[in-house]
């Protein structure tokens, strides 16, 4: 069953043994952060933690890490923990096929039980809030989707976005927000910048997680995160109409924010631990004044740290920036076999493809670079022979060994955009971008000697099978 | 009271524990860095405080504007 809310999918994390409560008494600093992050340096398949014993706090609530392995992640959409990875995206991208899913509006949601409003909000009061990292400059909210819409066409629903955004709490109704160039967001508070108009947004906290999947998935500027969650739970995704700003919000969420981006205002922000596993610099960023606050009673924090990689985020973003990659350049280019963009949200991705003339594969890299992702991302791309998985690193290091020539298998283009969190940029913001072209070359490139691969024998197939039995047979016996 | 980042004065309290008398929530009102009084002393202590997070008046001034600012469209096109 999908879930509705945060607390269903604690609850299923909990019954398949993947929530594990921290019972001792923890300082909010550093121990929930730390904790988070030994997530990570534990090896695979570490489990959701939740803190409800914080020093100073009466009801504080946390959850950290709910989607920080692969068996998290595979019980977020609904999968057996044990799913191996290529199957939670080869599902992943089967489901995004029936996109669009349209929602289905609910009345009375959870989070319409309390509510303050103006100069009596005071987040402090209403979530436990903890910092990071030790250079973070503040308390950061870094799991809330941000709903806004298109001030010029603003009774659009596929143009209204999800996204998630880091958020500094830096007073007791204001934070600081970050809309990266390349996200849809950026575009909204362009549009409503340049007319000298606030944008209003609506923020939700302590998801469900399809749509903490979705406000990380790079969908195309039109395309509704709510359409699409619904495509990939598999049920239409329940949504509920928010107070003040009338926006469609996730109906099983804890807390909603509303309130607006001030218009032409920047103030001082950050720094932050990133995903890129540095922190971003101070910036002059955003300013949200908060209106309304709407909440269940004892809210439920939800948060991520992040950090040296990998941590919570890389799972969270790791096939949602894979399955909108492939699935963009499939349309155009269906020779392209499989697309692994899992490191650092697709600053470098991997794609294996068939060619249909000298050169193909190059001019995919190169298509990469200019989806909507990929003018903020995909700094470097390797692409690989159809026959190599791109998920599998011990076949793509064999094809960058033994099918790069740097004579003519390098493409470097200069002063390309990317994100400015790109610590490699120069002036932030700006990068040369890379292809390596690790492809057989096919005519009229007729460069190398790759005439005689060698092939596995036509015997092996048998083999494979006549091996694994006779290991399971042993395995048996010894028992 | 100075800020353990850019040793301003100017600091206000942002929250009070729930539980009395465990901790307070500062704000520097100069570089709004925040942080709760039973953090370790790398992050509430000027002299602890780690020389590469240290902010100046320079590193305000000179932070990069995210996003630029648009310029305004003419009324007639608002």
């Amino acid at each position: 069953m999908p879930y509705d809310d945060l607390r269903g999918f604690l609850e299923a994390l909990d019954e398949q043994g993947q929530l594990l409560r921290i019972s001792e008494q923890v300082k909010a600093e550093p121990d929930i952060a730390a904790a988070a992050n030994a997530t990570g340096r534990i090896g695979e398949g570490a489990p959701a933690l939740w803190f409800d014993n914080i020093e100073g706090f009466t009801n504080a609530r946390v959850a950290m890490n709910t989607i920080g392995s692969w068996q998290n992640h595979a019980i977020s959409i609904d999968m057996p923990a044990n799913t191996p990875v290529s199957e939670q995206i080869a599902e992943f991208i089967r489901r995004w096929d029936k996109f669009p899913v349209a929602p289905e509006r609910r009345d009375n949601p959870p989070w319409a039980e309390n509510s303050v409003d103006g100069d009596d909000i005071n987040l402090f009061d209403i979530l436990p809030l903890f910092r990071l990292n030790d250079g973070d400059g503040g308390f950061y909210l870094d799991k809330a989707c941000t709903v806004s819409r298109d001030p010029t066409d603003p009774d659009n629903f596929g143009k209204q976005n999800v996204g998630i955004y880091r958020l500094e709490v830096k007073g007791k109704r204001k934070l600081g927000l970050q809309p990266v160039p390349m996200h849809d967001i950026a575009i909204h508070l362009n549009k409503a910048e340049e007319r000298g108009q606030d944008l209003p947004i609506a923020i939700t906290l302590g998801n469900d997680p399809t749509i903490t999947l979705m406000g990380a998935t790079p969908l195309k500027y039109d395309q509704s995160e709510y359409e699409m969650a619904g495509a990939l739970r598999q049920k239409a995704y329940p949504i509920a109409t928010a107070p003040l700003t009338g926006f469609d919000v996730p109906w099983g969420s804890e807390v909603i924010l509303e309130g607006v981006i001030e218009s032409r205002v920047r103030e001082i922000e950050g720094p932050f631990g990133e995903f890129t596993g540095h922190y971003s610099g101070g910036r002059n960023m955003t300013v949200v004044r908060i209106d309304k606050v709407s909440y269940r009673t004892n809210p439920i924090l939800e948060s991520l740290y992040l950090g040296m990689p990998w941590t919570e985020i890389d799972y969270l973003m790791g096939p949602a920036t894979c399955v909108p990659l492939y699935q963009q350049l499939k349309a155009e280019f269906p020779e392209v076999q499989a697309v692994n963009a899992m490191y650092t949200h697709g600053l470098l991705a991997i794609i294996s493809t068939k060619k249909r003339f000298g050169g193909f594969a190059r001019a995919v890299g190169m298509r990469a670079m200019t989806t909507p992702h990929g003018l903020g991302y995909v700094k470097m791309v390797i692409m690989v022979d159809e026959d190599v998985d791109p998920f599998d690193l011990q076949q793509v290091m064999w094809a960058m060994s033994a099918k790069v020539n740097p004579a003519g298998d390098l493409v470097q283009l200069p002063n390309m955009s990317v994100l400015e969190l790109d610590p490699g940029s120069s002036p932030a913001g700006i990068t040369d971008k890379l292809i390596i072209d690790a492809t057989t070359p096919v005519a009229p490139d007729n460069r190398g000697h790759y005439s005689q691969p060698v092939k596995d024998l036509p015997e092996t197939k048998e083999w494979i099978t006549k091996l694994t039995d006779l290991i399971a047979q042993q395995a048996k016996e010894r028992k | 009271m100075i800020c353990p980042r850019c040793n301003d004065e100017h600091v206000e309290v942002l929250a009070d524990s729930p539980v009395p008398d465990v901790w307070q929530v500062f704000q520097c009102q100069h570089c709004l860095y925040t942080w709760r009084s039973t953090e370790p002393l790398r992050r509430t202590s000027p002299e602890h405080y780690p020389e590469a997070f240290k902010m100046t008046q320079a590193d305000i001034d000179n932070a990069p504007m995210v996003p630029s600012i648009p310029p305004l469209l003419p009324e007639d096109q608002r």
